[in-house]
This record gives C-alpha cells, structure tokens and sequence, in this order.
C-alpha cells in the first residue's frame, strides 16, 4: 500500500527518469491525484509517471518538491534561503507552465 | 520584465517560450477523448485510464478557453449518468407498500418484516448509486482539477464535485422522471415506524440515506439548507406527532399512570438514540419537545389526577421511583407547566391527607365530646366522611386527649412522608417544597385546635411516666413538632396553651427532664425570638428560686414549728398563665392555716411589699389515712386534702352532703366537682358517694369509705384528668386569647405611631400585620376598631384627609 517510504518514477519526455520519494512527489497537487490509490489510475498501479516536460525542468521541479518537503514544518521567517535564487532565468518561464500544471 | 528582454538581446541562451499544442484543431477531438474516458471512469474502469494525458486534456481545454464546454460537456455525462443508475438501479427496487405508509397501523409480523426488508433493500440500492456517483465524482474532480482551479472561479459557477451533488439531488433523490422521492421519504418514515413499533430494522442503511439527504444542501437561492433538513424533518416530525398523540390517547386509555410514564421514558430514550444513531442531532431537540408536547403536556393532569395509579396512589404506596419518574419527565414540559401542574396536586393532595386527619381528629373527639349521646354501631369506623359520633367503641375520658395526640402525630407522619419523598423522589425541588407547606400550612390552620393540639403532644413527651422515651427520641419528636409548628398561624394561641400545659408539668413535678424542657424553650425561642419564651422563662426562674428558698424554709420552720412539711412554689403572677394563676383560693382548715402563716412570716421577712395568694389547686400533698384494715400514704391534691381533712372530724357513719363541703371549703363549683369526683368516684375510693354514679352532683351525699381496701401502701390519686379543654374552656380562652390580640394590637400600633408619626392608614395596616405576623393574622376590621379605640382615648388623631392618622405624643 501506499506510504511515504514508497518511491515512485518521473519521466520527461526527453527520457530522463527520477525516481522520487512518494512524499516528495505529492507535493505537486497534480502528481498526489495521479497517484491516489482509491482513484486508481494507471499510473497509481505502474507508480510511473510520464510528463510532458524536459528533464532539466521536471529536475528543477522535483528539487523545489524536496526543498518544500524539506521546509514544512519550518515557520516562513525562519527559512533563509530563497528558492528563487536557484532558478536559472533561462528555465523561468518554461518552469512556470510546469509548475501551474502540476499544481505545486 | 525588462531586465529579462535586457538578457535576451545580449545573445544568451534563449529562453524558451512554452511550447504551444496545436490548439483549434484539436480542441474537439480532445473532448471526445475524455468524455469518452469520463464514461470509462463512471464505469469503474479508472485504472486502464492515463491520469496525466486525461488531465492534460481537460489542462488543455481550459488553457485554450474551452472551460465553459468542458464544463457543460462534464455536467451532461454525469446526469446522463444519473439517469442512467436511477432507471436501472433504483427504481426495480421500489418497495410495494411504501408511499402509503405514514401514520398506518400496527402491521402484522410477518408483514412488518417484509415490509422491512423491503424498504431496507431500496435503500441500500439508493445507497449504492450514492456511493457510486460519489466515487466517480471524486475521480473527475482529481482529473478535472485545473478547471476546479481556474475555470470555475472566473466563470463564478460550483465546483464539479459540488454540481455532482446538485445533479445526485435532481436526477436522483427529486428526480421528475421517477417517484424516488417519495418512495424514499416514505421508506424512511416506514423503516422508523417499524422500529417504533419494536421490529428490527438494519439501522445503518437508514444511516447512510439520512447522511445522504444531510449531505445535499440545495442551493443559496433555495435557501442553502440541507435537504435533509427540507425535505425529510419536517415530514418525520409530522409523522412523529401523529404516532405519539395517538399512542399517548392509547395508553392513557389503560389508566395506568405509572406505565403510562414508564412508557414515556422509554420513548425518550429511544429517540434520543434513534437520532444519536441515524438520524441528525439537528432534529433531536426539536423531536424531543415533540415528544413531550404530544405525551406529557396535555394529559398532565390526567396523569396526576388518575384513579389507583396517579400521584395520590403512588404517595400512597410510597412509589418513589415512579414519582421520581414522574418528577423528572414533568420537568421536561415546557414553560414550567408540568412543575406548576406537579404543585398544584402535591398541593391538593397534601391537604386532602392533611383534611382526612382533621376529620378523622373531629370525629374522635366528637366521640369523647358527647358521651351521653346514643352511640350507633352500624357505621363503618374506616368511613371517614362519616357524620361525627361514627366511633362505635366506648369513649373513653382519655380519648380527646388520644384524637389530639393522634392529630399531632399524623401530621408529623405526613410531614416526614412528603419530606422523605421530597428528598428522595423530587430532589429537593424548592417550588415543590413550598407547594408542600402551603399545603400543610392551611390545614394545620384549619384545625381550630391545633396550637392547642401540638401543646399537648409536646407535653406527652416532656411528661413523666407515659411512656418510657429515650432522650433521642423526645429530641426527635420535638424537632418535628418544631417543624409543625412553624406552619401555625396563631402562635400566640399556641404559647397560652404552652405555657397552661408548662406550668403543670412543673407544678406537678411531672417534667421528665429539665434539659429537655429547656431544650424545648430554646427551640422556640429559634422560631420565635425573644419574646416569645420570656416569660416560659421566667416560670424555670420562679421554680429555681422556689427550689432554693426551700431549704432556707425548712431551717425557718426548725424555730417556728409547724404540725407538717410544707414547700412552697412562689410564682410570679406575671409570669404563668391566668388560668393556673387565677384559680381562686378556698379556705383551708385551721390546720392548714397555721402552716400557711409561718411561710407568709417568713416570707415576709425576706421580701417587702409582695402579696401572697395560695392556689389550692395547684399543690400536691401526702397524708397518711387509717382505714379499718391498714393505713396508706395518699397522695392527693392540695384541694383533695382539704377536703379529706373535713372527713377528719366526722363520725364514719355520718355524711357530708355536697353543699356542705362547698361552703366550709369554698371550693368552686368545678373544683370541687373534679376534686370529689377524683376521691370517690376513680380508681381509689377513699370516700363514698351516694347515690352512686360517675358524675357529681350538686345534691349528692358523701361519706368517708373506712372499709377501703388496696394492696399498695402508697396511693397516689390523680386529679380527674382535664387536659383537653372542654368546649366551654375553649371558649373562655378563645376570650382571653381574643383580650390579649386587643392589647397586642394597640401595643404594635402605638409603637409604630411613635416611631413614624403621620402614617396613612393603609400602611398602618399593613405595618401592623406585618409586625403582628410571626404570632398570629390580625384580622383587618380588628385592627380597625383598634385604631379607633385609640382614636377615642387620644393617643392617635385622624389628619385632615381622614385617610391618615397622626401620633399625639
């Protein structure tokens, strides 16, 4: 059954794959649907997701997953580092559309 | 913005514009793909399904400005849908005999279980598509998330999960194409029935439809409520009232009211339970005073006033848990009604029980009231409504005494009967407490005789040699007469024939205790204050002093010899009651006198200015008396020896006739009766009477009896008892009693004159009974008269607008 010690497989369309902590990847709204057991898609079966979005910006997402996984239980003033400083300008937009998709 | 078109024109790596699908054309194509999918998940075949290219389409559709026809397009599929489970699902499951059920009768066994499978396997199949609409609701929401997201707020419409519920209420539970609605309404109703009615009905299901119905809320517009709450509530309520006020006239109907109430205990408790379980608790108050309004608040009285079952008879049979019942659920009755009712018949009922013992007291005493009256056997002595003279036994001289002694003693039954219940059945309840009271209040006033009545039982406890009594128990008896008697209006009335009742006892030495007497003062003097018990005081003062100047006399008459002992109680007049006080004396013989004035001697030599009045008939003496066979000590009362010293000197064949005795002793005519009476007439004859006969006559010849014979060496003879007053007594001290109020009238009113000066007449009034109340209820025009008589004597006069009076210092 599903918990958070399961790991579940990302894949980009340009064929990179991530094998990401169950938790970490429910942190996309889009991802912890797909992957809802009662709901019982493909993909809550296969625990393979595919996306349509290139490696280098499904990675940016899943860092900004582990980094909210990482940051939960910490109040807003206390986290010093900014996760805007770690996007590259050049991904931006592309990383937008994703993140709007995912629902993260 | 411009710091990124800056970054683009200095030839960095480009970034990427958002690849773009190819949008028109696909748009349409798109949606058939996922109202196709959208089927397939209604059809539980979810798992065959993409989520992330299902989810991209609707994604796609939404970003593209296709939201309104994804949205339309979803709500079609689902009532489709709908329509579809209502046709095959639900409506084969319709159950026969609903829709026509409601208030119906009791059916049968076998019929009530069909019946309630019946309405059980509907409802499971409306549970079924329930939980079936609402399980592919929740998959097309997960997929159509991002139109939840984006689309539904700007286009200002309800989120797809929420249209589910709309439509699940429009194709389904208020379809238009099938009778779901009042199959199931009907169904539910039928299923509670059926339980009422003690069959077993499978309360999940109901359950599961009531969560139903408590889920779907109709729209703002209709109001916002829950269906439940629209549509079932109030049907189930009707339903319930229905059922209850004719089970209520049903049971009522029996006559039983202890099961009548059993019943509706139980009837509240499963309701509670029924609405705990499967129904709402939003209903359970409403059911509950539902329930009270249709079982207890109209037939309160009913209940209360039932023949063999009702108050009377469970106060009767001392059914506490059936009157504590009664109590509780009584509480439940809104505005207060059921206590109020509760009251007013505790109420009746205390004071028919308290009537029944001042009948029952009445007639006894009319018994002893008229002797000479012919008695009749023939009436039932239990009937107590009988015409007075009903007791069939020989009266006994006693037996007003037992009627009064019985009086005082029922009363304290009851108290302590209501008292107990009180505390037991009707926890303490004030308002009861007071009902009770008033109750006991009025009849104990009622009785005419009841101060004198509770003097007497107190003196029975307080007296020697009745009974032998532990000192708890006269402590109890008293504490409870103390409770009787603060339900007495008259207690001044109550002191007169306290103090009569005092004096005897320590006159005659009979008190059993001087701290229990004390006790006793002291209790009243709680209840009374001050005043009230000065004077018993004052009586316990005059008997000490008495006590020590006693012995002070007898080393007096050691120097001045006199031919017998004698001690003397000196009382001051003020303070004992005028009947003992203001007997008149008689003259003593010469042997007597001589005692007499040694004691004034000495007397007077102690104190100056003080009279001295012998009461003969308050004294008591021994003599020793030879007969033919043997002598014996008498004791006898002062009056008695007087008398018997007259025999002294008088041959024993010769006689005294009554008239002579009365003038050598000047007795009075009562006295002296009672006194010849007690010498040759009761136990111990020690003078012979002729004719002979219990009653005394003025003609009668007395003569002394030498041939007297006892086996005791010492005889005590009493006086012929008189404890309880004769009418005639009582009238004289109704008299002094009525002197007495003048004087305490005029006293309260010139004390409050004094200290307001101008008052109106009203308030003097008022003033007066107000002040006057502890002791007794001035009547009004008594006051009136009082006022003016000190009119007319000058202490008050009327001012000009004649309504209010001034005080003349």
């Amino acid at each position: 059954m599903a918990n958070d010690d399961d790991y579940v497989l990302l894949e980009s369309n340009d064929g990179f794959k991530f094998v990401v902590s169950r938790k970490v990847a429910c942190g996309s709204g889009m991802l912890k649907s797909m992957l809802d057991d009662e709901a019982a898609f493909s993909e809550s079966r296969s625990k393979v997701c595919h996306l349509d979005y290139r490696g280098i910006i499904l990675l940016k997402v899943i860092e900004y997953l582990s980094y909210k996984v990482q940051y939960a239980d910490f109040n807003s003033e206390d986290i010093i580092e900014d996760f805007a400083d770690r996007i590259d300008p050049y991904i931006a937009l592309e990383l937008l559309t994703a993140a709007d998709f995912l629902d993260t | 913005m411009s710091m990124n078109l800056g970054a683009a024109k200095r030839g960095k790596p480009k970034i990427r514009p958002p690849k773009k699908p190819d949008p028109q054309t696909s748009i349409k194509e798109t949606w058939i793909k996922l109202a196709n999918a959208i089927r397939e998940i209604q059809n539980h075949n979810a798992s065959k399904l993409s989520f992330e290219e299902h989810y991209r389409y609707a994604y796609n559709m939404v970003l593209f400005k296709n939201g309104d026809q994804l949205y339309a397009g979803v709500k079609g599929l689902i009532s489709e849908h709908l329509e579809k489970l209502a046709e095959e699902k639900i409506v084969p499951t319709f159950p026969r005999s609903s829709g026509t059920s409601g208030t119906g009768k009791r059916r049968s066994g076998a019929e009530a279980v069909e019946s309630a499978m019946e309405g059980d396997r509907f409802l499971k199949a409306v549970k079924t598509v329930w939980e079936d609409h609402t399980g592919s609701m929740r998959k097309l929401k997960d997929v159509l998330k991002y139109m939840d997201k984006v689309y539904t707020p700007a286009a200002g419409v309800p989120q797809i999960y929420d249209v589910g519920l709309t439509l699940f209420l429009q194709h389904i539970v208020r379809s238009s194409r099938h009778s779901i609605h009042t199959h199931l309404i009907a169904t539910l109703l039928s299923q509670i029935q059926l339980e009422r009615d003690g069959e077993i009905i499978t309360r999940s299901t109901v359950r599961d439809c009531i969560d139903i119905l408590l889920r779907l809320t109709l729209s703002e517009r209709e109001g916002g409520k829950s269906v439940y709450s629209t549509d079932f509530e109030p049907e189930f309520l009707r339903n319930s009232a229905d059922y209850y006020r004719a089970e209520a006239l049903e049971i009522i109907e029996r006559g039983d009211a202890s099961r009548y109430l059993q019943n509706v205990e139980r009837r509240l408790s499963e309701e509670t339970d029924r609405t705990a379980h499967y129904l709402s608790s939003l209903t359970h108050s409403q059911l509950h005073s539902l329930l009270v309004e249709h079982l207890l608040t109209p037939h309160l009285s009913t209940i209360l006033s039932m023949p063999g079952s009702g108050l009377v008879s469970m106060i009767e049979h001392d059914r506490v848990s059936d009157l504590r019942r009664l109590y509780t659920l009584f509480l439940h009755v809104p505005k207060d009604a059921g206590r109020i009712a509760l009251r007013l018949a505790l109420r009746a009922d205390a004071e028919d029980r308290g009537r029944t013992i001042n009948e029952n007291s009445a007639l006894s005493e009319s018994g002893s009231a008229g002797p000479a009256e012919e008695q009749t056997m023939d009436v039932d002595p239990d009937d107590v409504k009988g015409k007075g003279k009903a007791k069939s036994q020989v009266v006994s001289g006693g037996n007003a005494l037992l009627a009064a002694l019985k009086w005082v003693q029922d009363s304290v039954d009851l108290k302590d009967r209501f008292d107990r219940l009180l505390d037991e059945a009707f926890g303490g309840d004030k308002s009861l407490q007071m009902s009770i009271n008033e109750a006991f209040q009025s009849f104990i006033n009622a009785n005419p005789r009841s101060p004198e009545y509770l003097s007497l039982y107190i003196d029975e406890h307080l007296k020697k040699g009745t009974k032998t009594k532990s000192e708890d128990e006269i402590e109890a008896a008293l504490d409870k007469t103390t409770t009787l008697f603060r339900f007495l209006q008259d207690k001044d009335k109550f002191e007169r024939y306290y103090k009569i009742h005092l004096a005897r006892r320590l006159l005659y030495g009979r008190s059993v205790s001087d701290d229990a007497e004390k006790g006793m003062v002291a209790k009243l003097k709680v209840e009374m204050g001050f005043q009230f018990t000065q004077k018993l005081e004052g009586m316990f003062t005059d008997m000490r002093l008495s006590t020590d100047s006693a012995h002070l006399f007898q080393q007096f008459t050691q120097r001045h010899q006199i031919p017998f002992s004698l001690s003397v109680n000196v009382l001051t007049a003020s303070y004992w009651p005028p009947t003992i006080v203001s007997a008149s004396t008689c003259t003593f013989g010469p042997l007597l006198s001589s005692g007499q004035d040694t004691f004034e001697k000495y007397y007077a030599g102690r104190h100056s200015g003080r009279r001295l009045v012998w009461q003969g008939g308050l004294g008591t003496a021994d003599v020793r008396v030879r007969f033919k066979a043997r002598s014996h000590d008498l004791n006898v009362s002062t009056q008695a020896l007087v008398v018997l010293l007259l025999f002294e000197n008088v041959p024993t064949d010769e006689s005294l006739a009554y008239t002579e005795i009365q003038s050598s002793t000047n007795l009075p005519d009562a006295d002296l009766r009672r006194t010849l009476q007690s010498l040759a007439c009761g136990k111990f004859r020690v003078l012979t009477k002729t004719p002979k006969g219990r009653e005394v006559d003025s003609t009668d010849v007395f003569s002394f009896n030498e041939g007297f014979t006892s086996n005791l060496a010492r005889i005590k003879i009493m006086q012929v008892a008189n404890k309880v007053e004769s009418n005639k007594e009582r009238e004289e001290t109704q008299e002094q009693v009525a002197e007495e109020r003048k004087h305490q009238i005029e006293a309260c009113i010139v004390r409050i004159m004094k200290n307001r000066k101008i008052m109106s007449h009203n308030d003097l009034v008022s003033e007066v009974a107000h002040q006057l109340s502890s002791r007794f209820n001035p009547p009004l025009n008594l006051v009136k008269k009082r006022i003016e008589g000190l009119i007319d004597r000058e202490y008050l006069e009327r001012t000009g607008d004649m309504a209010t009076y001034k005080y003349l210092a």
